[in-house]
Order: C-alpha cells, then sequence, then structure tokens
C-alpha cells in the first residue's frame, strides 16, 4: 500500500514552534515565580521568547488548510470531542496571555512606544497602561505568568493528543504520546532558553542560572526516556496492530532518525553534557564552567531532537494503519 | 415507522473486479482524476499451487454509526444525518485534513479543486428519487446492494437475515454500514 501524507512538514513544524512557545512561557512565569531577582534573565529571556514562535506556527497551520480562507469558521464554534477545536482556543488564549505578558517584560522606554486606540483602552479599562508602578507591573507579571501556566501546558499537551486520539493511525493512537510531546515541549522551551543564554549572554550567565537551566532540562529529558521505553514496549506488546506500526522506528524508514536524530542527538548526549555541567558546578565548584560552550552545543542538540521527534511522529503516524484482525 | 438506517452490502464471491463501480461513482459525482470515493481491493492469491484462491472486496465510505471523522472535525463540517449517512458541509469544511487521517478505512480525500475533504455520499441525490447509488446500480456481478435495514422487507435485510457477513474494523469501534457476504467469513 503506498501512503499519502496529508500532513507535512508545515504540521511537523508548527508542532515544533507551538513546543517551544509552551516551554518558554513555562520557564519564564516558573523562574519568576521562584527565583524573583536571581532568575531574571531566564524570566526575561522565556517572556521575550514565548508568543512568536507560535504565532509563526498557526500561520503555517493556515497555509496547511485546504481552504485557508475558510479558517474563521474555527471560531464560531467549540467541538468538544475534536482535540483541533480544543487546540484553537487554548492557542487563542495563550497568544493572547503571552503577548500580554511579554509587553509586561519590556524596559518602560519601550513598553510606551506601543500604543493602544483610546477606545479599546477605555473598554479595557488600559487607561494608566503606560503609567504602571514598578509594584503593577511585578504584580502583573505573576498573574499573567500564573494565569498563562495552565495554557502553555494546555498548548504543550494538546498537540500530543491531536495526533493520539486517531485510532486509524496506530503509532499516535497512545496516551503516552501526549505526555511525551508535553516534556519534550518544555524541553525545547528551557534548550532554547538555554541556546540564546549561552550564545549571546555567555559571561553574564552565572552558576545559578546555569544549575536551574541545566538541571530542569535534565530531569525533562529524563521523563522523557522514561517515557520513550514504555511506549515502544507497549506498542510491541499491543495489538498486531500496534506491534506493525512500531516497526517503523525498528527498523523501518524512520528508524534513524528516531534512534539517531531523537535518541542519541537530542537525548542522550544533551542529557550527558548537562548531567556534566551540574557536576562541574556542585561538585567541582567550578563555576565558570567548561572552556567549551556547553550550553550551546546541549541547547542547540535540544531543539534538534525536538524537531526530529515531531517530523518521525507526524509521518510514522501516517504510514501506520489499523489492520484487521484475521 | 423506525428511523431509517442505510446500508450496503456487498457479496463478495459476486466481484469480478472490473472496477465499473469506480468508474460510475466518478463520473455520477464528479471526482477529480487521481482520487476515488470507492475501490476494489484484491485478497490473496492464497494458498499453493495448484490448490489456489484469490477474491475481491469492494469498498468505500462506511457510514459508520460512530464516525471518528465526525468526532474529530474541528468545525463540524462533517456530521451522521438521520438516516444514518455521514456527509459533509462543503461550507463548514476548512480543508484540515484531520478527518482524513481519522478514517481507518482511508475513504476521504481532498479535493484540490474546491480545497475541502469529500467522500461517498451514498449517492444522496440519486437514492431519495427512487434511484440506487451510481456504483449500486452499474455493478455487472450484481455484488453491491444498496437499502434500509431498519426495514425488514428490505432487499439488504433480506441479505443479511439469510447470510453470514463480516464488518471491515469494527474493531475499531466504528459502527460500519458495509455489509460483506462472503460464504465461511472473511478469508485470506
Amino acid at each position: 500500500m503506498t501512503h499519502e501524507f496529508h500532513w507535512g512538514v508545515l504540521i511537523v513544524n508548527y508542532l515544533f514552534l507551538a513546543g517551544i512557545s509552551a516551554g518558554s512561557f513555562a520557564t519564564s512565569g516558573l523562574a519568576n515565580y521562584v527565583g524573583g531577582k536571581k532568575y531574571e534573565p531566564i524570566a526575561r529571556l522565556g517572556a521575550y521568547i514565548a508568543p512568536f514562535p507560535v504565532m509563526i506556527g498557526t500561520l503555517l497551520l493556515l497555509f496547511d488548510l485546504g481552504r485557508p480562507l475558510n479558517f474563521w469558521r474555527l471560531f464560531v464554534t467549540v467541538q468538544w470531542t475534536s482535540p483541533m477545536s480544543i487546540g484553537t482556543w487554548l492557542l487563542t488564549f495563550f497568544i493572547a496571555i503571552s503577548l500580554a505578558y511579554f509587553v509586561l517584560w519590556l524596559p518602560v522606554s519601550l513598553r510606551n512606544f506601543i500604543r493602544i486606540p483610546h477606545r479599546l483602552k477605555d473598554l479595557l479599562r488600559l487607561s494608566r497602561w503606560t503609567r504602571l508602578t514598578e509594584e503593577e507591573v511585578r504584580r502583573g507579571k505573576l498573574v499573567l505568568g500564573g494565569l498563562g501556566f495552565p495554557f502553555s501546558i494546555g498548548v504543550g499537551i494538546y498537540t500530543g493528543i491531536l495526533l493520539g486520539a486517531v485510532p486509524a493511525r496506530p503509532f499516535w493512537n497512545t496516551p503516552m504520546v501526549a505526555q511525551l510531546f508535553l516534556f519534550s515541549a518544555m524541553s525545547t522551551g528551557v534548550g532554547t532558553i538555554l541556546l540564546i543564554r549561552s550564545l549571546f549572554f555567555r559571561r553574564e550567565v552565572s552558576h545559578q542560572e546555569k544549575m536551574l537551566l541545566n538541571s530542569v532540562d535534565a530531569a525533562l529529558i529524563l521523563f522523557e526516556i522514561f517515557l520513550i521505553i514504555p511506549f515502544i514496549l507497549h506498542q510491541r506488546l499491543s495489538t498486531w496492530s500496534h506491534a506493525e506500526a512500531i516497526k517503523i522506528i525498528m527498523g523501518g524508514s524512520l528508524t534513524f532518525y528516531f534512534w539517531i536524530g531523537v535518541i542519541l542527538l537530542g537525548i542522550l548526549v544533551p542529557l550527558s553534557l548537562e548531567i556534566y555541567e551540574l557536576w562541574q558546578i556542585v561538585v567541582k565548584k567550578h563555576l565558570t564552567g567548561h572552556r567549551l560552550n556547553l550550553g550551546l552545543i546541549s541547547g542547540a542538540l535540544v531543539i534538534i531532537g525536538g524537531f526530529t521527534l515531531r517530523y518521525v511522529f507526524v509521518y510514522a503516524g501516517q504510514i501506520s494503519h489499523f489492520l484487521p484482525v484475521r | 415507522m423506525a428511523k431509517k438506517r442505510f446500508a450496503f452490502v456487498i457479496e463478495i464471491e459476486r466481484c469480478i473486479d472490473c472496477k465499473a463501480c469506480m468508474v460510475s461513482c466518478s463520473v455520477e459525482n464528479n471526482v477529480p482524476v487521481g482520487h476515488h470515493r470507492n475501490w476494489v481491493d484484491q485478497i490473496g492469491p492464497k494458498g499453493t499451487f495448484p490448490v489456489l484462491g484469490m477474491s475481491f472486496e469492494p469498498g468505500n465510505c462506511n457510514h459508520c454509526g460512530n464516525p471518528p471523522c465526525e468526532r474529530v472535525c474541528p468545525t463540524g463540517a462533517t456530521y451522521r444525518r438521520d438516516d444514518g449517512l455521514v456527509m459533509i458541509d462543503q461550507d463548514k469544511c476548512i480543508g484540515c485534513k484531520y478527518c482524513i487521517e481519522a478514517c481507518p478505512y482511508d475513504a476521504r480525500y481532498l479535493n484540490e479543486e474546491t480545497g475541502v475533504t469529500d467522500k461517498c455520499s451514498a449517492c444522496v441525490h440519486r437514492i431519495y428519487n427512487g434511484e440506487e447509488p451510481a456504483c449500486v446500480a452499474t455493478c455487472v456481478g450484481n455484488a453491491r446492494h444498496f437499502g434500509d435495514i431498519n426495514d425488514l422487507q428490505s432487499e439488504v435485510s433480506r441479505l443479511l437475515a439469510t447470510n453470514d457477513y463480516y464488518r471491515m474494523y469494527k474493531e475499531a469501534g466504528t459502527q460500519p454500514a458495509i455489509y460483506y457476504i462472503f460464504k465461511g467469513g472473511r478469508k485470506i
């Protein structure tokens, strides 16, 4: 049987970009909540990143539609049984909250550049927008960070549920895909922050910051490992449809991408590098870090791994097929 | 009178793989070149020479009682009618292709000319005018039948009452409405 791919690289990119946004927002919100001043650079950078990848991603989604101009049909209904409909609303609220959160993090001088029409200002009671006090901004960040956090989790997990809700595609049809995509989304978010901090602000990165980013990402990667192992085992030990589906990454056409791209480059190597960095700081008290920019490498690898994971899942799912009991 | 439940009954042993059903469907419903709303799958050949067998299994949209395509549709474009037919509201469809992924029968395709998904409509424009669906009307071996299985006097009801049958992928919980009659069940 030949396979026609209805969902292609646009969808892969969308799932990946939405994951980065969800992860950056969640990281930023958490760093701001637990850390205050100490982790401020992380919270700030996460807030700056969060709204944009997902906005590019949703634009890609529109291009993937057969009738892009009909997209507004998504916004006049709620279909409770359709993950795509739920996802549409999650994305809408997430993008709105992350944009407002982004604005609050802007330096005052930049924030003043943002002009809101007077009527809208009155409607939203934003007339004092540009004259917010420090305390109000601080509280606003906490409130929006807390409000947006469940939405960021929602965006991260719904991308997996979107695929998993389809019995016709046994490769996707397991609840573990949703968890895997969530942890991978969080991990790529942390990875993006790690990458940008290590790339442009290497001299400023404090060892506390390094500790937080490396330990959180290492934990997320461990969660991923503990999902991938049962994912493969359960597929192998489940029905014929599932056992056949898992062969796609166990000797089939996507084996190389999965084992080299996702497992080796996206999981094992960055995990080792992060543990090495933590060991250097905690055990060796070597606060300046390795002479190589390890954060840069592990951040980039985590991102590559996250992209490859989505690539493998989107295509493998479409190759897999429900098979009859014979 | 009981609610209608339209269904197809297909007698496997009468199918000769002539594919006239595919041609008549494409003509009747103006299906774009490269797509089909129905098909004929080959089962086998099985056995070893000289004891061999091969048969053909025609198919189309199963008009499921619990359609996965309807469940995942984000705009409510795909819906199930009271008479059991699963239909697409062309105005509401945005072409997201989620339903194509969700269908275990691969019964759907994206019509590139209109940008929306399409599939078998059981020739709904014919059946209420006293005609059979195009594939049924044209079938040279009389393998395809169509009718209301809630009407106990109908041809399909009589066929189901007196024959053993199977339904494809009913393990997926779809409650499909194509009943295949094949003496002794599905063989491969």
